[in-house]
């Protein structure tokens, strides 16, 4: 219930919550350091430590980067990477998270193996990868900055990069905040009817959002916002884009961190924190086996750990990903993770098990 | 005295074996992907499974579920081909039957639209008419007006683009059919006595029916397998045709690739059997005209109506062009795009980070790379082709043009859809690179080649080649020396049109594309769909302009030189 | 100019062409003597262009033997097809094929640079072929701007320029004006004499094969109905269609009257009860026959001429003024004749006269 610039009172059970949320696997408490990998050397390169080898890694040249952030998201990854390592010229695909995991997984099933770093948007599509083999298990020296809950159950394969939490955002001009949605039941009222956006059904982001809320609330919620027709959109920068122009009044899954790249632009547009909480995934990434550089790729995966690659993704308006690091500053506007309700979920095999049924529901529900 | 010759079958079967190598290897790349879209569409065991387990009928008995989709493919279709026709033979009817004032100009001005993507068309018809933050909308409520003048993603909306951009090709085919009619026939009708209306009416309209019919027909298979329009306009908007949902499908996870291919199959099922009908239709042979001439139609009076119909004929270069680019143009420098924008809003920094973007510049790199390769390949393997099936008297040559012209009746993203399948299992690697788009291109663009250079072809005098054969001429020199320089404007005009035609492709490069092989259509659209609306029209405005560059200094090029010497 | 060898240059033998099961041509045999023009005559579709072709290699039979100059260019039984290319003939199109992208010399020159003939060769030979057909000047010129007699007179010299022994020509004048034709027709004969080439030539225009030819070949549906000298043709024509074909003529049947005539001549009793004699030419009469008689035989005078077996009363039906001949209608035993004459012999239309033939200018058909 809450507009954001009210700091909300009840930390201690906020961080409980969360602390819940985020063990949602069984995690062996194995002593990092002891597993330290045989005969690889660890070298600091620039402000952080590597087991790459650095020199291979520069013969390489390239370093194949697959993620299901947007264009401008992903083009600042790899540029950054770039300035760091001018040697090593760094690439994207990205797609919804859906279809890019749709991509890699027919190119490897026709022996292609194109992808060194691959990140997903939900935790589910990483579980399903780990299962098949893809990550190639890379102790980073990096890992020790992050709580063994934020890594694979065998820590190596992948990592929690930062999380990413979604709320209820309005066009200001178009919606008094009087009338303007609460809670996320507010979002059946039948005047948002074919004024709402949502995400595709590719989009990981939405299938958490779909889970909690349906085991908030039971499955009878998204029937009744089917009613609703919404339109779909495959990344928050258009959903972003036509909420401050007006196509839509209000967005069903605004993530924070657009709220805040397009209210810096001076959009009207106005974020609302229900109180049963927010829907909250993390991105999730990792090596790729039989990666094609794979010197390239460690060094990324390192990189991407380390200090400085936390904070361009913290800092940078078009990722703005809060951190696990334990030494993580807070994010640019001061917040961090600890002062929101996020809502993750905690049964894996239920959360896993329900894909196929979201899949069903929410295509229907999108038209097709 | 004539050379003696003990082998005198050799000559033939040099010949025939690169002609036969090159339709082989046509027929190879075109059949493959369609066994593999049909193999894919009749599978109906686990999915994960190569070659499929089982072969049913089950992703076919669920398409009736889709039948919403199914409808409005058909609807959109409809309407689309209804406004094309209208607009091309009023057009055509201006253009070639009335005295309207630059005539000329404004037939090369009609061609213009073609160069302009379906998909930048679809973008700026969409920042012009989305009911809330279109800019004529905008204008509209600013005027004093309520709710909104057009919405551009409704169904009607999508279909207009279609006709816009998709149509042209209306307009070429009914004209030509307007100038391949003999005016004697009218003026025959005028001597004996009937009047302006009579004759038009009684004379005119049945002879250009059935070539209209045509151009209907033909037209309306080409908007079945339309892409651009409805992607843009219509996903957001949860109106799905069978293209975009067969890509919504194969796009998501787990991909639903039986169910995408069963659609694919049966919108090539539809458009194989609307082309079938339009052969038959023209074979039937022309009411109008026996000679393939063309003849100069008789050109009626209008007076005071000449300026209004010059003013039609401009309002649609207008609105496929003009006002698409200028609308871009006016988004692209605002940071968030209205139709009334303070000064201090107005900014050159989308443009910025678009040069700056890697994908913008590879892109249009690899398009230009791509356009010229596609197109110097295509003429080449087409003008084997089209000699083959013209000029030759090889066995089987009536089979090697239905398999040519094959890809014609598949809607691009279908096709692309099982190369995908195709090329993922075959040893090479070229999965992902460049090298399987410009087999897709090639292939794809098999029957535009080949009509094209027929049409020159069979305009050939054959005794020109026999001459140099009596001459004693061998076949390749007489190749050498009189078809192919007589020939050379043909294939100039045909690799500018293969050029054109693979820079704004968009169906079939959507889905083959890789990460080291981004080109420009697609790479506009995931921008689109990832990107605000501001920074996608700089992209967009920037690409087509390098392209239209390209573009002009090409067609400069072979105007020259298909001038013959002397 | 007479040649020598008495061995044929163009044989033909037992020659069938057909288009998928539809026998278009055959089968025809025939021969074509040194320095002779063979002319194949005929309405259009009777087959003579697509034989010419195929003694030029450009369609293919389905039976028979062609040998030229003693090499067998096709057989059937052997198993020998030489293609176009290597025959080492030359030929002239109906459409002249002048190719527009070259100039006039590079055309006439084609033919020799095949043969990898020196320039030096090559050039002396194109002038020597473009002076004989009077085109010596526009050597440099580009084809596509020459006129439809200058493009026939190029093709000439680029058929001849590599001194062929064998001209195939396929209706050549058919494209010009009469005047023109005219002409073209006396310069192309003096041109083969000169040249002393043999050649088949291929026309639908009867002035032209009687003009120019050594033997004719009359052909109607893919068969030859009559081969010979063009006055024989003329005169003595076979069979009906020969008759009516090669020249005007008059179909006269009528039973045979054995008991009259003798010596060669016959005499045939017409249904009307007219008898008319004429000659049998050595050709076996049945028990119903028909005489040719040609228009311009026939005659027409006002009053009986005397002293003539043939001479019949007759009324004049129209009189039609065709410049250098008059053509009259004539009604002879209730029947229509045509009459062509040179002038008037003062008859008019209506009026009655009397029509008389030489016997031996009705010609007893096959």
């Amino acid at each position: 219930m809450a507009e954001i610039g009210n700091k909300p009172p009840n930390t201690s059970s906020r961080r409980a919550a969360l602390r819940a949320g985020m063990a949602m696997v069984s995690l062996p408490l194995l002593n990092i350091a002891a597993r330290a990998q045989s005969a690889r050397p660890v070298t600091k390169v620039l402000d952080f430590q590597t087991t790459a080898d650095v020199l291979k890694a520069e013969a390489e040249g390239e370093v194949v980067f697959y993620t299901h952030d947007g264009d401008g998201a992903a083009a600042a990854v790899v540029d950054a990477f770039n300035n760091d390592f001018p040697k090593i010229k760094a690439n994207y695909v990205r797609a919804q998270n859906g279809a890019l995991y749709s991509k890699l997984l027919a190119e490897r099933s026709a022996g292609r193996f194109n992808v060194d770093v691959i990140q997903f948007s939900e935790i589910g599509t990483a579980i399903d990868f780990q299962k098949r083999g893809g990550y190639e298990r890379h102790v980073s020296p990096e890992i020790g900055a992050f709580p063994t809950k934020y890594l694979s159950p065998t820590p190596g394969d992948y990592f929690w990069m930062g999380v990413t939490f979604g709320g209820i955002a309005y066009n200001t001009n178009l919606v008094k905040p009087e009338d303007a949605p609460k809670t996320w039941k507010d979002l059946l009222d039948p005047r948002w009817r074919n004024a709402m956006s949502t995400k595709q059904a590719t989009s990981g982001m939405q299938f958490v959002e779909w889970y909690e809320l349906r085991r908030l609330y039971g499955p009878d919620y998204w029937k009744q916002f089917a009613k609703q027709r919404p339109r779909g959109f495959d990344s928050r920068v258009p959903m972003f884009d036509r909420l401050s122009k007006g196509d839509d009044k209000v967005c069903a899954i605004a993530e924070y961190a657009g709220y805040l790249l397009y209210h810096q632009k001076g959009a009207p547009v106005a974020f609302v924190t229900p109180d049963d909480g927010l829907p909250a995934t993390p991105v999730v990434a990792g090596a790729v086996s039989r990666a094609p550089h794979p010197e390239a790729s460690l060094l990324f995966i390192d990189w991407m750990m380390s200090t400085r690659g936390q904070a361009l993704y913290q800092n940078n308006l078009q990722l703005a990903y809060n951190s696990f690091r334990t030494d993580a500053p807070p994010m640019p506007d001061g917040k961090r993770l600890s002062d929101f309700k996020l809502l993750i979920p905690t049964d894996m095999a239920d959360y896993l098990a329900s894909h196929d049924i979201f899949n069903k529901e929410w295509n229907a529900m999108m038209g097709l | 005295m004539p050379r003696l010759s003990s082998r005198p079958r050799a000559v033939l079967w040099g010949q025939y074996a690169l002609g036969g190598g090159v339709a082989l290897l046509a027929a190879a790349f075109v059949l493959y992907p369609v066994y593999f879209l049909l193999q894919a569409a009749f599978d109906v065991g686990d999915p994960d499974v190569r070659p499929p387990s089982a072969y049913g009928w089950d992703n076919f008995a669920a398409l009736p579920d889709y039948s919403k989709i199914l409808f409005n493919t058909l609807g959109v279709a409809f309407a689309a081909t209804i406004m094309a026709l209208v607009f091309g033979f009023l057009t055509a009817w201006i253009l070639n039957r009335t005295d309207v004032p630059y005539r000329r100009t404004l037939e090369q001005a009609m061609a213009v639209p073609y160069y302009v993507t379906p998909l930048l068309g679809a973008f700026a018809w969409s920042l012009l008419g989305s009911p809330e933050s279109g800019f004529i909308n905008q204008i509209w409520r600013g005027l004093g007006g309520s709710d909104a003048l057009i919405d551009i993603t409704s169904p009607f909306g999508i279909a207009w683009v279609m006709a816009l951009f998709e149509g042209a090709v209306a307009f070429v085919m009914i004209g030509a059919v307007m100038k391949s009619m003999d005016p004697s026939l009218e003026e025959a009708s005028q001597v004996i006595g009937g009047g302006r209306w009579r004759t038009m009416l009684r004379i005119t309209l049945p002879l250009v029916a059935p070539g209209v019919l045509g151009a209907a027909i033909y037209v309306f298979a080409e908007m079945l397998g339309s892409f651009s329009a409805a992607l843009v306009l219509g996903t957001p908007a949860r109106f799905y045709v069978l293209t975009t949902a067969i890509y919504q499908l194969v796009s998501q996870y787990p991909p639903r690739m039986s169910l995408a291919a069963a659609m694919g199959v049966s919108l090539f099922a539809v458009m194989f059997a609307m082309m079938y009908f339009y052969r038959r239709l023209m074979a039937r042979g022309s009411y109008v005209t026996v000679s393939g001439k063309a003849f100069r139609p008789r050109v009626m009076q209008v007076g005071r109506l000449r300026w209004v119909l010059f003013g039609i004929c401009v309002s649609y270069v207008v609105l496929a062009v003009v006002l698409p680019i200028l609308t871009l143009f006016y988004a692209s420098v605002q940071k968030l795009a209205v139709a009334f924008p303070r000064l201090s809003d107005l900014t050159f920094e989308h443009y910025r980070e678009a040069m700056s973007m890697n994908a913008v510049r590879s892109a249009m790199g690899n398009s230009l790379l791509l356009g010229v390769s596609a197109a110097t390949i295509g003429v080449l393997v087409t003008f084997l082709l089209a000699w083959i099936i013209h000029r030759s008297k090889m066995p089987g040559r009536g089979v090697l043009e239905y398999v040519v012209m094959f890809p014609q009746a598949v809607p691009r993203l279908v096709f692309a859809f099982g190369m995908m399948w195709a090329w993922l299992v075959f040893p090479l690697p070229i999965y992902g690179t460049l090298w399987l788009l410009l087999i897709a291109y090639v292939t794809v663009f098999l029957p535009l080649g080949v009509r094209t250079i027929s049409g020159v072809m069979v305009q050939l005098d054959k005794s020109l080649d026999e001459c140099g054969q009596v001459c004693g001429a061998s076949w390749a020199y007489r190749m050498r020396t009189i078809t192919m320089p007589l020939l050379r404007p043909g294939l100039l005009a045909a690799w500018l049109l293969l050029f054109i035609a693979s820079v704004r492709e968009l169906g079939a490069s959507i889905l083959l594309m890789g990460p080291q092989s981004k080109v420009l259509t697609p790479s506009i659209v995931e921008a689109w769909f990832a990107s605000g609306s501001e920074l996608t029209a700089a992209m967009a405005l920037i690409q087509t302009a390098v392209i239209g560059l390209a573009m002009a200094v090409f067609t400069i090029l072979t105007r020259r030189a298909s001038q013959h010497k002397g | 100019m007479t040649d020598l060898p008495e061995t044929p240059v163009i044989e033909v033998k037992d020659l069938r062409i057909s288009y998928g099961s539809v026998a278009t041509v055959g089968p025809v045999s025939f021969t074509v003597r040194a320095g002779q023009q063979l002319t194949l005559l005929g309405p259009s579709g009777c087959g003579k262009t697509t034989t010419l072709r195929a003694i030029a290699g450009l369609e293919q039979p389905s039976a028979g033997l062609i040998r030229i100059a003693g090499q067998t260019m096709y057989s059937s039984d052997q198993g020998i097809n030489i293609p176009a290319e290597q025959r080492g003939l030359s030929m002239v199109f109906q459409s002249y094929a002048i190719w527009p992208h070259m100039t006039v010399f590079e055309n006439v020159a084609y033919g020799l640079r095949v043969r990898r003939k020196s320039a030096s060769e090559i050039r002396e030979k194109v002038h020597a072929a473009l002076d004989l057909v009077q085109m010596g000047g526009y050597a440099e010129r580009s084809a596509s701007q020459l006129s439809g007699g200058q493009q026939q007179r190029v093709a000439l010299a680029r058929a001849c320029a590599f001194s062929p022994t064998v001209v195939l020509f396929d209706e050549p004048l058919s494209n010009l004006d009469a005047k023109l034709r005219g002409d073209m027709r006396i310069e192309l004969r003096e041109l083969q004499h000169r040249l002393g080439v043999t050649s088949v030539y291929v026309t639908h225009d009867l002035e032209e094969a009687l003009a120019m030819s050594d033997q004719v070949i009359v052909m109607r549906g893919g068969h030859i109905e009559q081969t010979g000298k063009p006055g024989e043709i003329y005169n003595l024509p076979r069979t009906e269609f020969v008759a009516d074909f090669v020249g005007s003529a008059n179909l006269i049947r009528g039973k045979l009257r054995a008991d009259l005539g003798g010596d060669g001549m016959i005499a045939l009793q017409t249904e009307s009860g007219e008898i008319v004699y004429g000659m049998e030419y050595g050709r076996a009469p049945g028990p119903e026959a028909v005489f040719s008689v040609r228009t311009v035989h026939l005659q027409v005078s006002a009053t009986r001429p005397p002293g003539e077996r043939n001479v019949w009363p007759v009324t004049i039906r129209r009189v039609v003024f065709l410049g250098d001949l008059t053509q009259l209608h004539v009604i002879w035993g209730g029947r229509e004749l045509v009459v062509r004459r040179s002038a008037l012999d003062g008859v008019a239309e209506g009026q009655q006269a009397f029509l008389t033939v030489d016997p031996r200018h009705c010609v007893l058909l096959e």
